[in-house]
């Protein structure tokens, strides 16, 4: 298979990349994992307990999870990667997933000391105990994430930051880390050992080949058995649309167009309502030739609290109307807008096409200024343009991953808008118990973000495309874009020595 | 005889050459007056999307339904100019710093190479950036940035080819009779060395054209929808056995013109060198 | 010539100082940072982790910090491939772009240099007229669509060779040629002028005049001149190649250098980005003493420091 790129690290607490959870989830299980449907079930963890409220967690253990090298796992590995993950000293980025644990914010910066006042506990070898401050109702998905996984203190103690090399990391997953050559490979032998069975496929060998037409190239060679989105160009994959080997997935990455609405014609409501009128949302699935979902709300359909009626329809004759009434009619007196986009190809694409619906539909003239990478994101920060184009991938199945990337306080809310209000309601959906009550909470701000305050036009959600060989089955994917290998099957090993 | 048609020949290149360049500046020209030729606008978007040439698009169309002949020829309008503008600049500031220091030798020759080298060291792609952030977007930019890397290469040849002549006969000679340094250099170490660098200079205006392309990766270059030969060939190679046309009919341009700038160049080295003639002959003999 | 060896070696060292200094301050004015990410990390983290780095000091503190390490040969860490030091990279990286440089480099000047000679001595013949082709193709081509053709024909096409990867000798000839692509058409562009520039020389035609065989005045006379020029591009052109073509690199899947010095500039990976570029300075300073040292015995009349 191909990752694309090299994984800056195979350290799950610092490492934010989705190419190194792709490695990590193959190595490592966590409390919980995640299933087809993207619902929680048993992983190390065979039972839990919610008490108080939904304020304290009791997990129960397994009793024949082992690390690879032979000692068991218990709930003090949990302990220990709990506590280092809050330590300001390991510089987790991810730190922010528990902080709805008792301390973890004030032990992560730097307010406490004590890194025992985190509220976690080893009841006994088996049993591990968490204590939230507040009730959070997406904390058990958490508990599926990378970030969240166990780690040994002794390794650690032992190997200081080289742990990761393949010749001291130890992992408790379907396969272990048995090679890795940096920019170019990393070769996972299956866990004879694993508590699920030892995996059919007995070696895995992950290449970095970052240009999707060589990789797919390599497919065509049968050097891959397998490729996704990070493998083929949109032109590579037309040729396959029809062949049963094909497959296409929705992920849970949604591309937005944000305003910023301190930056004139912008502050008006009313304005940012024609704009997000004025798109047509259904070209992007015909130029981008991957079957992407039109999105008009900010929650993604297989979220709780999705609906599809929320959202401001294409509807050119009265995002026109809007206009006039804002001040502009037929887009005159308007400031030549620039639109702000990273350099990738997709994104281009997109921005162009906006570009020329705006100017089609409200008579606006957009600039488009694309920026390296990491000027954008500078930019993005310090001074965000009128206009900017954005994605956000979820961290976790909830919409509470989607939503409060909005709210005041957030790092990525570029837009400089922000609602007591849509905060408020955000709060109340986080700490409610209740299913249903929890989707309509949602439903509410959701309306609030895109139909009332409209500061972003959700564009369409990204999709996951898969070709696969005809000998190979049974890898599955989720919607967070994370591949399972420990279920795959060759059908024909004699060929292939049983790798893929 | 058969030497009259070998002469004939490289006359003819020469003017063949000479017509191509005049023809695609020319369509440098046409694209900058914005003439309605194709009967469409370049940043016309369509539902006619990736269409193979046919009699209504004769290159065919991109993505966006956009009509490739027409990007084409819009396209020529930055390509073109950069490219003669860029090889223009790096070979005056390159053929004067070159000759400065192969001329003068010694510690001037020495400090003014080892600032090429400083020169060369420094990522370029940093450089870049920072200038795509100081200057922004525009034709200026872009120019600056690709004089900015390859007057170096010119520096280098000019100061070697002086280094090697400044010691011949004619050179001493001319110094014998008192001549002043600058009529030295420009009557008889220039015309000498201007074979290397007319390959310098007809080198310059391909990697210009082409590295143009790059340059909108970081933020200097074009901004969408405008488009030049360089981009509309960096985005159209990946469709290579799909879509084939994205990429031919962009890069035909460019190496058609490269081709054209070259022959021309060869005929002006012929030009500008005063004993040609006789040479083509002994060339012929060995 | 001993003398002035040794004089390259000391004035290599302001030389290297002023390039460290300058990309050193580059770096750091270029907006974005390490931590810079698409999903943005609470200040609070990234305070931890600028700490970590010694990035909260000072830029002056930093500055000497730095080249306090670089005096020890200490070229310090990588940000992005966390916990490995630059010495590691370069250590892993750079064997594999200069085995593909040295093997780009030499199928330019064999195929390059006789091409040009050629086209020289046939000039305005059919093969003057080919030259001119083939080397044009190499130079208005962009290398990338170059690698997508080879590996189509070669590779799926013909299936004669592997189309990506570094496994085996044969996994570099495809991304070799790529690379030879451009330097072989300038070479080639370079040499064809250079030796018609010599050919005009009175002392050929004497030569000639006196019965000397034309093969024999080609090769023992004219080249050794016209190769002036083509020494002189080989200089820069060796360090660039030795230290890795991004393009070539990144369309075969290659682990080498350019990969890593693109990836390092992305991610603003200062110390990565640091090393590579001291790397490639050395290589170039060390190049270019040596193209001194081969115009001397090319021509003895040529004295680089008087």
């Amino acid at each position: 298979m191909n990752l694309g790129n090299e994984p800056p690290s195979l350290d799950w607490h610092t490492t934010t990349d989705s190419t190194s959870f792709d490695v990590i989830s193959n190595i490592m299980n966590g409390l919980t994992q995640m299933d087809g449907e993207m619902k929680i079930v048993p992983a190390l963890a065979s039972s839990w307990e919610i008490e108080e409220d939904g304020k304290r967690y009791v997990f129960h253990l397994r009793e024949d999870i082992f690390w690879s090298d032979g000692k068991p796992v218990t709930a003090m590995d949990f302990v220990f990667a709990w506590r280092r993950l809050q330590d300001p000293d390991t510089g987790a980025s991810y730190a922010t997933f528990l902080y709805d644990i008792q301390n973890a914010y004030e032990i992560n910066t730097g307010r406490i000391k004590d890194l025992s006042a985190l509220g976690v506990e080893a009841l006994d070898q088996k049993t591990f105990a968490v204590r939230l401050k507040q009730p959070a109702a997406y904390f058990l998905s958490l508990t599926s994430t990378c970030p969240t996984f166990p780690l040994r203190e002794d390794v650690l103690v032992e190997h200081g930051s080289k742990w990761t090399d393949p010749r001291f990391i130890v992992t408790n997953g379907p396969y272990r880390l048995h090679k890795w050559q940096h920019e170019y490979k990393i070769e996972l032998h299956s866990n004879p050992d694993y508590f699920e069975g030892e995996p059919r496929v007995k070696v895995v060998k992950m290449f970095m080949v970052p240009e999707q037409s060589t990789a797919f190239a390599l497919f065509e060679n049968d050097e891959l058995d397998y490729v996704d989105n990070r493998s083929f160009s949109t032109s590579d994959v037309e040729r396959y649309l029809k062949s049963p080997r094909y497959r296409n997935l929705p992920l849970l990455r949604s591309s937005y167009i944000a305003f910023n609405v301190t930056k004139k014609p912008f502050d008006k409501k009313l304005v940012r309502r024609a704009f997000a009128m004025a798109v047509d949302r259904s070209v992007f699935p015909r130029i981008l030739r991957r079957e992407e979902t039109p999105l008009y709300g900010w929650i993604p359909p297989g979220l709780l609290g999705y609906s599809e009626s929320t959202g401001l329809r294409f509807e050119p004759k009265k995002a026109q109307a809007l206009l006039a009434r804002a001040g502009y009619p037929g887009g005159k007196g308007l400031p030549k807008v620039e639109l702000l986009y990273p350099n990738r190809e997709d994104a281009r694409l997109v921005v162009e096409a906006i570009q020329d619906q705006l100017k089609k539909n409200l008579g606006v003239r957009v600039e488009l200024v694309n920026q390296e990478w990491k000027v954008y994101l500078a930019r993005r920060k310090k001074d965000p343009p009128p206009l900017f184009r954005g994605a956000w991938g979820a961290d976790f199945p909830d919409p509470e991953s989607f939503m409060n990337i909005f709210t005041a306080g957030s790092g990525n809310n570029h837009t400089r808008w922000s609602s007591t209000r849509y905060d408020a309601l955000l709060d109340k959906a986080r700490a409610e118990q209740d299913e249903s009550v929890r989707a309509s909470v949602y439903q509410s701000a959701n309306r609030l973000l895109c139909e009332d305050e409209v500061p972003i036009i959700p564009l369409y959600l990204a999709t996951q495309n898969i070709l696969t060989k005809p000998w190979v089955e049974g890898i599955s994917f989720n919607a967070l874009d994370i591949q399972i290998l420990k279920n795959a099957v060759i059908k024909d090993p004699a060929g292939k020595d049983g790798a893929i | 005889m058969k030497r009259f048609f070998i002469r004939l020949s490289k006359i003819r290149t020469a003017v063949a050459a000479l017509l191509v360049v005049l023809l695609i500046c020319l369509l440098c020209v046409v694209s900058y007056l914005d003439l309605p030729l194709t009967g469409f606008a370049f940043d016309e978007t369509s539902d006619a999307i990736l269409l193979d040439p046919c009699p209504q698009h004769p290159m065919g169309t991109d993505e966006l339904g956009r009509d490739l002949l027409t990007r084409v020829i819009y396209g020529s309008r930055l390509s073109i100019t950069i490219g003669v503008l860029t090889a223009l600049v790096s070979l005056v500031i390159g053929t004067v710093y070159g000759a400065i220091a192969g001329y003068c030798g010694g510690k001037i020759d020495s400090l003014l190479m080892r600032i090429v080298d400083i020169a060369y060291s420094l990522p370029d792609l940093l450089v870049m950036i920072l200038l795509g952030v100081l200057i922004g977007r525009g034709t200026l930019g872009i120019l600056i940035a690709l004089a900015l890397v390859s007057w170096r290469g010119t520096a280098r040849l000019v100061r070697a080819q002086f280094l090697a002549l400044k010691s011949e006969e004619f050179v001493e000679a001319a110094r014998a009779q008192g001549q002043g340094h600058l009529k030295i250099i420009t009557r008889h170490l220039l015309p000498n060395s201007i074979g290397p660098v007319i390959v310098a200079m007809t080198f310059t205006v391909p990697a210009a054209i082409l590295s143009e392309s790059t340059l909108s990766f970081i933020g200097l270059g074009l901004s969408p929808p405008a488009c030049s030969w360089g981009t509309l060939a960096s985005d159209g190679w990946r469709s290579l056995q799909t879509h084939p046309h994205l990429i031919l009919f962009p890069s035909m341009f460019i190496f058609v013109s490269v081709l054209a700038f070259n022959f021309l160049g060869d005929g002006l080295r012929d030009a500008l060198d005063p004993r040609t003639r006789s040479i083509s002959k002994v060339g012929k003999e060995l | 010539m001993f003398a002035m060896i040794i004089k390259r070696v000391l004035s290599a060292i302001p030389v290297l100082l002023i390039i460290a200094t300058l990309t050193f301050c580059l770096v750091r004015v270029v907006p974005g940072g390490p931590f810079d990410e698409d999903k943005n990390l609470p200040p609070e983290i990234i305070k931890n982790l600028e700490a970590k780095y010694n990035l909260d000091k000072p830029i002056a503190e930093q500055y000497l910090l730095y080249l306090g390490r670089l005096v020890r040969g200490d070229l310090g860490v990588s940000y992005k491939y966390v916990d490995r030091t630059v010495t590691d990279i370069l250590g892993d990286a750079f064997p594999v772009s200069l085995q593909l440089g040295l093997a780009g480099l030499t199928i330019a000047i064999i195929v390059g240099v006789p091409l040009g000679t050629l086209a020289a001595t046939r000039r305005g013949t059919f093969i003057d007229v080919l030259a001119m082709f083939i080397s044009t193709a190499g130079i208005s081509v962009p290398v990338f669509v170059i690698g997508a053709l080879l590996i189509y024909v070669f590779g799926i096409w013909l299936r004669l060779l592997p189309v990506g990867l570094w496994e085996s000798p044969a996994h570099m000839i495809l991304p070799a040629v790529t690379l030879a692509f451009g330097p072989t058409a300038y070479l080639a562009r370079l040499t064809r002028a250079s030796v018609l520039e010599v050919l005009e020389k009175d002392w050929v035609r004497t030569a000639r005049s006196k019965g000397l065989s034309a093969y024999a005045t080609v090769s023992r006379h004219v080249l050794r001149n016209a190769l002036v020029p083509v020494v002189t591009v080989l200089g820069p052109l060796t360090a660039i190649l030795v230290t890795g073509s991004f393009v070539v690199e990144f369309v075969y899947a290659i682990p080498g250098m350019g990969r890593f010095f693109i990836t390092a500039v992305m991610n603003r990976d200062y110390d990565l980005i640091m090393g590579t570029t001291l790397l490639f300075a050395v290589l170039l300073i060390f190049t270019n003493t040596l193209v001194d040292i081969i115009y001397h015995f090319l021509d003895p009349r040529i004295r680089v420091e008087d």
